[in-house]
């Protein structure tokens, strides 16, 4: 699924984010990434949808080679992949249903599939009858999970999170790590960057620390080891 | 592309154009008043060449002669043109004749004449017609040396003159074309960078989802096609009434001057100018997608 070796990035300012990073997550895999802010955790994390490139090392995402493809290629190595942020990226002028059927709109799926397609995520995500709430009549909770929806209506076969729960308190944290882990349960890997100590250590899932720009502990079963 | 993105692509320029009211209608106004420009100038260097063709292409040489001359010597005159090569033909103008002939073609404007009550100001004439346009310029040379013959007059005497003129009106149409091309070209990028600015967290999304670069492109395109469609649309209106009227008007004085009927050249002018106004509504999109949308 996600294949690094010797992944170096150095972004222009001279900063070097990573270094010597070398990592293998397989199918189906609930992975967290955790290390302080400025560790090289959200560099980590948008390499892997292409939103930063290594400026060395190897890359593989679901076959496709990162480092070496061509610029056109780049949208058809993210339809294989759903992003959810911390501050959710909803548009505030499209209802919920619009919101997630965007996702679908631009990359020209057939329209007959969007209706069921959308209305089977919204149930995913517990948010079938609020379909045609607009972003600002929703808690946090709710527009993060219209959020998640949005990620996983083109059946993608990793979900990337960065600091899902960032803004989220801690109950309605774990209503997004329960959609979470049913996704994962269905088949679909998962890569999570997290603060949050709790969690991880509740979940027992693998956990990759990150410090300095480097993998200081990857661990099958771990917890998150820091002073949160 | 498919009819579900087209629908969608559509919706997406209506909004924008709406958004952006102002920028929208400042573009569309800019590109009809430049092209409104360019098409009258346009209009007018087309039908300066059509009048040199024409001139060139006559035959026909006016000889003037001198004051004075007993009938035997135009008969001489005559048949020394005659004996050139390549005349076809020799006809004697009068002075009455050509006074009554200037009074025809002169029209409304026969009070002119009146002024001069029975002076006459005209020379005596030959007018003079060689078999090819070529021949011209040699045969007026000869003709001018006969004794007796005031000057030797022909079209492409004229054609010079109209052939500065309009290299002049070439020159400075073509600057005004690229000052005002440009002026435009800024606005649309403009308008579209409003637009790009406004769409930017949609663009953001479509592209984490995978979205194509063109499908993202594809509105702002078709947006400053639509916007330079109608300002095309508007000058191309305006440029056929400005034509109509100055048709009449060149017509009502000078009955015969050879101007390029209204139609089908008007409609040609038409499309040029529509097509030429859509065009500067892409490049101004584009311009403005390199700059700001960095997909």
């Amino acid at each position: 699924m996600i294949h690094m070796r010797n992944v170096r990035k150095v972004y222009d300012t001279g900063v070097v984010a990573l270094d010597g990073v070398n990592v293998d997550i397989k199918k189906g895999e609930f992975v967290f990434v955790v290390g302080a802010s400025g560790a090289g955790k959200s560099t980590f994390i948008k390499m892997l949808f292409r939103e930063e490139l290594p400026t060395s090392g190897e890359l593989l995402v679901n076959g496709h080679d990162v480092v070496n493809m061509e610029r056109s290629e780049v949208p058809y190595l993210r339809r294989g992949l759903g992003v959810i942020f911390q501050d959710y990226r909803l548009l505030p002028d499209k209802t919920v249903f619009e919101n997630v059927a965007f996702a679908m709109q631009v990359i020209e799926a057939p329209r007959r599939t969007m209706q069921r397609s959308v209305n089977a995520v919204l149930e995913v995500v517990g948010l079938r009858d609020k379909y045609r709430s607009f972003p600002s009549q929703l808690s946090g909770g709710e527009q993060q999970r219209v959020a998640i929806a949005r990620a996983i209506v083109n059946s993608p076969t990793i979900v990337i999170a960065d600091e899902p729960t960032g803004n989220l308190d801690p109950e309605t944290s774990w209503d997004i790590m329960d959609i979470f882990h049913r996704i994962n349960q269905a088949g679909t890997t998962i890569v999570m960057a997290t603060h949050d100590k709790h969690i991880v250590d509740t979940m027992q899932r693998r956990v990759i620390a990150i410090e300095g720009g480097h993998i200081v502990r990857d661990e099958a079963r771990g917890v998150y080891g820091y002073e949160a | 592309m498919k009819l579900r993105t087209s629908e969608y692509f559509l919706q997406e320029v209506f909004h924008s154009l709406k958004r952006n009211n102002w920028m929208t209608f400042a573009s569309v106004g800019t590109v009809a008043v430049s092209l409104f420009v360019l098409g009258v100038f346009l209009i007018l260097v087309l039908n300066m060449n059509r009048m040199a063709g024409m001139l060139e292409s006559q035959v026909q040489i006016s000889v003037y002669l001198e004051e004075k001359l007993e009938d035997s010597d135009h008969k001489k005159i005559k048949s020394e043109i005659e004996n050139m090569q390549g005349i076809e033909s020799v006809k004697f103008v009068s002075r009455d004749d050509a006074k009554d002939k200037l009074a025809e073609r002169l029209g409304d404007q026969k009070y002119l004449l009146e002024a001069l009550g029975d002076k006459n100001p005209l020379p005596d004439a030959f007018e003079v017609t060689v078999h090819q346009p070529e021949l011209v310029e040699t045969a007026a040379a000869a003709i001018a040396q006969i004794k007796g013959v005031e000057e030797a007059k022909y079209g492409q005497d004229v054609v010079e003159h109209l052939f500065d003129i309009t290299r002049l009106m070439r020159v400075f149409g073509l600057a005004l074309m690229v000052l005002l091309a440009g002026a435009t070209l800024f606005i649309i990028s403009n308008t579209i960078r409003l637009t790009v600015f406004a769409r930017r967290k949609e663009i953001a999304i479509m592209k984490y989802v995978g979205a194509t670069d063109w499908f993202i492109r594809w509105p702002f395109i078709i947006e400053g096609i639509v916007m330079g469609c109608f300002g095309g649309l508007l000058a191309a209106l305006a440029l056929r009434s400005f034509y109509a009227a100055m048709a009449a008007k060149i017509y009502s004085t000078l009955a015969f001057f050879p101007l390029m009927p209204q139609y089908p050249f008007m409609n040609y002018v038409t499309v040029g100018i529509i097509l030429a106004g859509m065009a500067i509504g892409a490049g101004g999109s584009a311009i403005s997608l390199k700059r700001f949308l960095k997909v």
